[in-house]
């Protein structure tokens, strides 16, 4: 499992070759200016200098809306499961978005295995691209996910200037280099030193925004967040559900059935903690009908330390796009220091 | 890799009204094989499908001893209640479980079981009773308390009556406000704590009814002695999976679906900490 390099005149040829063999979702820039990650035709589509795409890779594995099961009803009732079982390989995609997969394999794996995430989840292979360009939202150095991964990722490229410097991280990313070592040439010492300089330069890059997850989660987990916190935050929060669905770790879904001729189907959405009708049932009692109460089991959830022990890490990478997609102040960065200082900023 | 999200088909043997608004259904799966590794214990649920409805969470509201079909009792209220009280024997759903955790048994063993109940509460403990009940001799005293809001609204009358007659047992009847004929107990359910004998160093309390009920009566428990392990009571919370997935469930740092619904009392006042 040595690191190899990929001359810079290589990578269009190793992704074409890629294409060969599977679907390749890639960093794309529209003509917005906006980046998404997406499935590519050609090689020359992927976007290599990017801060972080609008959305995480969440919904390659976990789609918005997803067909769980279909039942048909022609006179004898069947129930039967659909899978997705399509080869992808994510070619170029941040570390703090192959972070957030590991959160969401320990949501989806564990004692009772999801079929569906898990099904995507083994016939994905993650290549991420070391960052060295955050964007001034970013905080995944607070989140142990980036900009350079120690872990993870199946391979990790780093842009230098003779190359990409490919490490190897998972047996499926070696066999994959191993396939195409014809494309690529060992790589010297120099080559790993000058790939640990930038990850330190690229640290030094970050802008103001931090995640205080030690501070926050010490005080949730020993219930020590002042209540005025979630009082104060419940004023700020729209209620749009945005962070949650920005988040590359939210994995809340809900089910339900639609019909469809003589039979029907059965599809699980995305769904939202913060929305007043998470948690309402159906004799109309909602143990959560006040904001406040959402906002502090979804910040519990993401950061405390029980969560964090049931989960193997705490919930966030610092990928900074609820701080983006807040329309007020009550994303991640925001509250874990309002919940350190006990006053929303 | 085995699919939790897929119900096996089981078909609506029989259709009992019980309230007004709540019916017993009893439903047998289709398949032998199915039929017979479907092992559930009193307090567990399962999630029922009405095919183009939806799916939602009922407990297990039958005794696994004796019987290979299983009962539940469903007041009509949402989408998939209202589904589900349109059909008839012969009908087909779909079920998947049996799913979370039980209700103690053999810790109960020598001591008196108490079940003070509210409503449909009687529902998740009824089969904790039945089996309780079955091995009697194993237990030092066995008593139901049980209250609804009117005579109309008290659910498995016939048992009732049965239990209330039956040898070894104590079953004593409240209504919140009484109705032409009845010349029982008016009042809350807690107010019949003080015609039984409680100990509560050799007592197990077992309580279930709205939140509102449950929380009185763990009051007049705790005032009488009761404390964090031998007040049980079974929870129940929106959910969509059952399996600890979909997060709806979630309270604090546990899933009701899957590291309860049943919990003692100490686990219960932890996750208040997060919710009324």
């Amino acid at each position: 499992m040595t690191a190899r390099l990929l001359p810079h005149d290589r990578v269009a040829e190793f992704t074409e070759r890629l294409l060969r063999e599977a679907e390749v979702i890639a960093p794309r820039r529209l003509e917005t200016g906006d980046v998404f990650y997406g499935p590519i035709a050609a090689a020359e589509e992927v976007a290599w200098d990017y801060g972080t795409a609008v959305e995480p890779l969440k919904r390659f594995l976990l789609p918005q809306r997803e067909r769980i099961l279909r039942f048909s009803d022609d006179g004898e009732l069947r129930v039967e499961a659909e899978y997705d079982e399509r080869e992808r390989i994510f070619l170029g995609v941040r570390g703090c978005d192959v972070a957030g997969v590991a959160v969401l394999d320990e949501m989806f794996g564990g004692d009772i295995p999801d079929p569906y995430y898990l099904g995507r989840r083994a016939r994905a292979t993650f290549i991420a691209l070391s960052c060295q360009q955050p964007d001034p939202h970013c905080f995944c150095v607070c989140g142990d996910a980036g900009p350079f991964l120690k872990r993870g990722y199946d391979q990790q490229w780093t842009k230098l200037p003779d190359g990409m410097l490919v490490e190897i991280g998972s047996e499926k990313g070696e066999a994959l280099a191993a396939a195409h070592d014809d494309l690529m040439q060992p790589a010297e010492l120099e080559h790993i030193a000058a790939r640990h300089r930038l990850a330190k330069e690229a640290e030094k890059l970050f802008g103001d925004y931090h995640s205080y997850a030690a501070a926050a989660m010490r005080k949730l987990t020993t219930n020590e967040v002042a209540p005025e916190v979630w009082e104060q935050a419940s004023d700020y929060c729209q209620e749009c559900g945005g962070c949650t669905f920005l988040c590359p770790t939210c994995s809340c879904f809900t089910v339900t059935d639609r019909r469809e001729g003589p039979g029907g189907v059965r599809e699980r959405h995305w769904d939202a903690c913060l929305y007043s009708c998470y948690a309402r049932e159906a004799s109309g009692h909602n143990p959560r009908a006040e904001r406040a109460d959402r906002l502090r089991a979804r910040f519990f959830h993401k950061l405390s330390y029980q969560w964090a022990q049931r989960n193997g890490r705490h919930a966030c990478v610092g990928c900074g796009r609820c701080v983006v997609g807040c329309m007020a102040w009550a994303h991640m960065a925001a509250m874990s220091d309002a919940m350190r200082r006990g006053v929303m900023p | 890799m085995n699919n939790p999200y897929l119900p096996k088909l089981a078909t609506i043997q029989a259709v009992k009204p019980e309230t007004p608004d709540t019916t017993t259904f009893a439903l047998k799966l289709d398949d032998a094989a199915e039929r017979a590794a479907f092992k559930h214990k009193p307090g567990q649920f399962l999630e029922l499908s009405v095919f183009g409805a939806g799916e939602a969470p009922f407990c297990i509201a039958s005794s696994a001893h004796g019987r290979d079909d299983l009962e539940v009792t469903v007041r009509r209220l949402g989408q998939v209640t209202s589904a589900l009280h349109e059909m008839s024997v012969g009908g087909q759903v779909g079920i998947r479980g049996p799913l979370g955790n039980s209700f103690p048994f053999d810790e109960v063993e020598g001591k008196h079981a108490l079940f003070v109940v509210g409503g449909l509460g009687l529902a998740p403990l009824r089969p904790q009773i039945v089996d309780i009940y079955r091995e009697r001799e194993k237990f030092s005293a066995v008593s139901v308390l049980y209250g609804a809001r009117t005579p109309d609204d008290l659910v498995y009358k016939d048992e009732l009556e049965q239990w209330q007659s039956q040898e070894g047992m104590t079953c004593l009847l409240t209504v919140d406000v009484a109705a032409n004929g009845w010349t029982g107990n008016v009042g809350v359910v807690g107010t019949l704590l003080q015609q039984v004998k409680t100990d509560p160093a050799s007592t197990v309390a077992f309580v279930c009814g709205p939140p509102i009920m449950i929380r009185f009566v763990v009051q007049d428990l705790v005032s009488l002695g009761f404390g964090d392990d031998n007040i049980v009571t079974t929870l129940e919370r929106h959910m969509r999976c059952g399996i600890g997935k979909c997060n709806h469930c979630m309270v604090g740092d546990k899933y009701i679906c899957k590291d309860g619904p049943v919990f003692t009392y100490g686990q219960m006042r932890k996750m208040m900490e997060f919710e009324q």
